[in-house]
């Protein structure tokens, strides 16, 4: 492991506190990821999962310890700097896909481009690549509502590369779709990891976490353990 | 089922804080306006209407001609009253009245200038039966020295109405006994200040006994209401019979007759000479239209927040069908929470009006009390009111809410979509179009008032009090005015003294005149001002052509006349001096012009300068004084009035400023520009707290996506763009329909003044610039506020 560190987290935590209750939803995270890695995050329902994945794609920040991304220390950045790093170096899946109902599919996958200042020949360029690549260029012009779940999480991993992000974060991105769809999204995840998109996973899913370089255990807010997928070591070694 | 609608609703209305508030305080206001238009619509509809039988009263119009001048006015001709009754039977009861204006009341110890005094026959109370509080009605004048006086007047000087009566009191150099008091609380277009004899004054006399002169007014009473029309046409053949145009000293040459109702003389300002208060139905139409935008608006606010937001209402719906309930149940529910809601916002109304009657009283001269004790015509109008906002409003979002299937709603978790967008697009359009053109319509009538306080009127109206003179008896009122301008004049503060009969901004009479043409006398009518010695100067108005007046020619007072430069055009003359003039009752040949004036305006800048003759009066009218300027005023009043107590003790000085009166006249105007620039604000204030609650949905149904948005890279203010550029293209597409409308509602406005501002371009730019800031403003707020709130709590909220 002498690859240079894209995550580096120490002594992360993250409380909620609202009316009645104080929740620790991390209680003292120490993690690291190397760039092109992939790392599958499991854990039972409620032990931080999300929380955490939130914190290392910068969409919420920790409530104590230290953050560095890409060496730099991002722990107490502001909110323009987060969405700045956010809209350069990250992309995102989730469970319920989140596309944006009112926008096509084309126009979905464009979006992060559009943020960046892309211009209009290159946007449509990289959104017609990243279509062909996932296999719904013929879908361009739907809605969301009219594609099936295989189809619509296929757009958001679209949307999720097409700026070419060095980190792509998903949460559950499996979660709602039947095993043969759910097969397809994580071979289209390992072959994004495998031309060198470092890739965060959470999933509840053992058969999906075997796709993973490293799995890492959460249990009540911390890591109880952190597993090498052999078997995936063994096919690098070789 | 009832009660638990109503529970329901309640917890509606107490949960949705912000939702509810908009609705009830835009149709609060909004039914308030409705309201008080409404009191003041029927205020102005009651006018008469008290008086026993008013249905068949009805007063004698006339349309005179005098050659080819065609002359409507609200006097009839001669001694009609006297003679109808007796030619023809129909004629239940007939009175005759002239109106002699104001002039002091009083008692030994004080005096009370008193509007529209009356003379009348002693049959006026049993045509008009003003309710007597105390004295008897049938024989109040019959004695020649007796007078009726109002409780108003009558409580003034006399402390209770029961010891007024038998009292004496004065009246220009007469006494006179209180025969009665009349209650003048109910409106009649009379409007009498006090009620004195006819025939007690002999130079009134020819009022109705001249069949060719235009005499007083005639009231009739019919027996029946059918009898109008053909009586009418029996009265222009007496007129016929009787009348000798020959003769007319006033020119007439012909005369028919109309009968108006006594409750359409007040809404009539068609008429020349109309008795005392005219009213303007104009205003009433304005404000009511305003008051129906401002429900309007209202309503528009409750039907889009309640379509908005039946996303988070679906859920019930589907239930409720799911455990049976029909739609047309569903339905039933929605309208009756509109309906309660409309109830609630009408109470809040009720209390606004209340609030408000003390102005609404000072404005329209009325005194109601409370309106908390409902008549039931406000009853009627209120029900009326809560069943359409109830209804009209509320069932489109009924019927939209009541359609969601149980099954679509309970079983998927997409959320349902948010009612027609375009309507609500649509109906946000319109809210803010009416609004801009109220808004630019208020910009242009203020333009325009200023245009007119900054119009050279062509005299100096600055400095210049005028006093009015009582009547005390012509010889003495000569004398003392005479004297009174000398030691005026000897005041170091005192510029220049004179007296006029008419000033700037009163008007002129119609004089009629014999003047020279191509060498011929032609008759024309003129209006015509009586001024004295210096006037010209006092007033700061030039001569074009010719001299003033003098005090050193003697032959100035009898028929030498000044013209303004309108007159000079009109009659085509190339040099006016010396031409021939003369009234035409007078038995003279040397009547002439000496002077031409430039044109100043003697009416209000609504109209054109018109053709005016000035004559040489220096004995009658009011006393006027020039004073310094940067004089210490309350001292120099105090000074005049020392002087003025040798003259006329125990009369006030009854003192105006000519800036102040001749700026009264656009009062009226005034007054409807501050409530029209009042409710034109609430207008854009009730259609904006429509957009924030509608922003607010709007930002609520798109938190997923903001989230999203903001997840992928999104700034704050890229999304605070994407919210409010909705609402932003809304308002423009609003100010694109408004300037039209608003272009021309106010260039048909304007062509009410001869004097008028430029519409320009900056009114509409003002206007629009200022709504569409004030809706961004609005807008920008839940934008912000949705756009910095945490995008994982928006997405983990599914
Ligand atoms: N916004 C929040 N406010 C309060 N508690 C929260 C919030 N988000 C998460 N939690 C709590 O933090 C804990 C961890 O949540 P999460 O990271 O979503 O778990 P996981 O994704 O592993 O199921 C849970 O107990 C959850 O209830
Ligand atoms: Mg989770």
């Amino acid at each position: 492991m002498n690859k240079e560190l894209l995550i580096e987290t120490k002594q992360l935590q993250k409380k909620y506190v609202t009316d009645t209750v104080e929740t620790t939803a991390l209680a003292g995270v120490d993690l690291q990821i190397a760039k092109g890695e992939f790392v599958a995050i499991m854990g039972p329902s409620g032990c931080g999962k999300s929380t955490l994945l939130n914190i290392l794609g910068l969409l919420d920040s920790p409530s104590a310890g230290s953050f560095k991304f890409l060496g730099q220390d991002i722990t107490h950045a502001s909110e323009r700097q987060r969405a700045k790093i956010r809209k350069q170096n990250l992309g995102f899946v989730f469970q319920s896909f989140n596309l944006i109902d009112e926008l096509t599919v084309e126009e979905n996958i464009g979006l992060p481009l559009a943020y960046l200042g892309v211009s209009k020949a290159e946007t449509e360029k990289r959104v017609t690549e990243a279509m062909e690549r996932m296999g719904i260029a013929h879908r361009r012009n739907h809605f969301p509502q009219q594609l099936s779940g295989g189809q619509q999480q296929r757009a958001a991993i679209a949307r999720a590369t097409v700026s070419s992000p060095s980190l792509i974060l998903a949460d559950e991105p499996t979660g709602n779709l039947d095993s043969v769809h759910g097969r397809e999204v994580m071979a289209l995840l390992t072959e994004l990891n495998e031309a060198g998109t470092t890739v965060v996973m959470v999933t509840h899913s053992p058969s999906d976490a075997e796709y993973a370089h490293r799995i890492v255990n959460l249990f009540d807010g911390q890591i109880v353990t952190e597993n090498l997928n052999v078997r995936k070591h063994a096919a690098e070694l070789l | 089922m009832l009660k638990n609608y109503l529970v329901i609703t309640l917890r509606n209305l107490l949960r949705n804080k912000v939702y509810t508030a908009i609705n009830l305080v835009g149709l609060a206001v909004g039914i308030a306006s409705c309201l008080l238009i409404f009191l003041f619509l029927q205020h102005e509809l009651s006018y008469d209407e008290s008086f026993k039988d008013a249905d068949r009263i009805y007063r004698v119009t006339s349309t005179v001609q005098k050659g080819d001048q065609t002359i409507e006015t609200a006097a009839a001709i001669g001694p009609l009253a006297q003679l109808l009754p007796q030619e023809y039977p129909e004629v239940e009861s007939a009175t005759v009245l002239i109106n002699m204006g104001q002039n002091a009341i009083r008692t030994d110890e004080q005096a009370f200038y008193t509007d529209n005094i009356i003379y009348a026959d002693s049959n006026i109370f049993s045509v008009l039966d003003f309710p007597f509080i105390v004295g008897n009605p049938s024989t109040a004048l019959k004695a020649p020295a007796s007078i009726v006086l109002t409780s108003e007047l009558a409580g003034k000087l006399f402390g209770s109405l029961e010891a007024a009566l038998g009292k004496p009191v004065k009246y220009i150099a007469s006494t006179f006994l209180v025969t009665g008091v009349i209650d003048q609380t109910a409106p009649s277009h009379i409007n009498p200040g006090a009620i004195l004899p006819l025939h007690f004054d002999a130079q009134t006399e020819y009022y109705v006994t001249d069949w060719n002169g235009i005499g007083g007014y005639t009231y009739l009473k019919l027996h029946k209401k059918e009898h109008a029309a053909p009586l009418q046409e029996k009265i222009a053949d007496l007129y016929d019979r009787k009348a000798t145009p020959g003769q007319s000293l006033a020119g007439i040459t012909g005369a028919t007759f109309q009968l108006q109702n006594i409750t359409d003389a007040y809404l009539d300002k068609e008429k020349e000479a109309p008795v005392g208060e005219v009213g303007n139905i104009t205003y009433i139409y304005i404000f009511g239209v305003i008051a129906g935008f401002l429900l309007l608006i209202a309503s528009i606010n409750y039907i889009n927040l309640a379509t908005a937001r039946s996303a988070k209402r679906a859920k019930e719906v589907g239930m409720r069908k799911a455990i049976g309930a029909s739609r047309a149940q569903v339905i039933q529910q929605f309208l009756l929470e509109s309906v309660l809601l409309a109830i609630v916002a009408s109470l809040l109304a009720l209390m606004l009006v209340e609030l408000t009657l003390p102005l609404f009283n000072t404005v329209t001269g009325k005194t109601i009390d409370s309106v908390l004790i409902l008549s039931s015509e406000l009853g009627m109008a209120l029900l009326v009111i809560v069943l359409f906002i109830g209804i009209v409003a509320g069932s489109y979002p009924a019927f939209f809410l009541s359609r969601f299937s149980s099954a679509e709603v309970l079983k998927s978790n997409q959320t349902p979509k948010s009612g027609n967008a375009l309507l609500r697009k649509g109906l946000v359009v319109a809210q803010f179009t009416i609004s801009l053109v109220l808004i630019t319509g208020t910009i242009v009538v203020y333009d325009q008032m200023m245009h007119v306080r900054n119009t050279d009127l062509g005299f100096d109206k600055e400095q210049v009090v005028a006093i009015s003179i009582p009547s005390i008896g012509w010889v003495k009122q000569k004398e003392n005015l005479a004297a009174i301008k000398q030691e005026f004049r000897r005041l170091p503060q005192v510029v220049l003294t004179t007296n006029a009969q008419q000033l700037p901004g009163e008007g002129a009479v119609k004089g009629d005149y014999l003047l020279e043409q191509n060498n011929r006398l032609v008759k024309k009518s003129i209006n015509t001002i009586s001024v004295g010695y210096e006037y010209l100067d006092l007033m700061g108005m030039k001569l074009s052509a010719g001299r003033n007046y003098s005090k050193d020619i003697r032959t100035d007072e009898q028929f030498r006349y000044i013209l303004n430069e309108a007159a000079v055009k009109e009659l085509g003359w190339s040099d006016a001096i010396d031409k021939r003039i003369k009234p035409t009752w007078a038995d003279t040949a040397n009547g002439t012009v000496i002077g031409v004036v430039k044109d100043f305006n003697y009416t209000s800048l609504h109209s054109k300068i018109e053709p005016l003759v000035i004559q040489l009066d220096p004995h009658f009218g009011k006393l006027v004084v020039r004073l310094e300027a940067n004089t210490p005023l309350a001292a120099t009043l105090s000074d005049m009035e020392d002087i003025w107590r040798k003259y006329f003790p125990g009369y006030p000085m009854d003192y105006s400023f000519l800036d102040e009166s001749f700026h009264q006249q656009y009062q009226a105007e005034e007054k409807m520009l501050t409530i029209f620039t009042f409710f034109a604000l609430l207008t854009i204030v009730i259609a904006c707290m429509g957009l924030f609650g509608l922003a607010s949905y709007m930002a609520e149904q798109r938190t997923k996506e903001i989230g999203i948005r903001k997840v992928l890279g999104g700034s704050v203010t890229d999304i605070v763009v994407l919210l409010t550029g909705n609402f932003a293209t809304l308002v423009v597409i609003a100010i694109v329909l408004a300037v039209p409308v608003a272009w021309y509602a106010m260039d048909t406005w304007l062509q009410n003044f001869a004097y008028r501002t430029e519409l320009s371009w900056w009114q509409f730019v003002a206007a629009g610039m200022g709504a569409l800031a004030i809706a961004l403003l609005t807008v920008s707020y839940q934008a912000l506020k949705a756009a910095t709130t945490d995008p994982v709590k928006a997405l983990r909220a599914e």
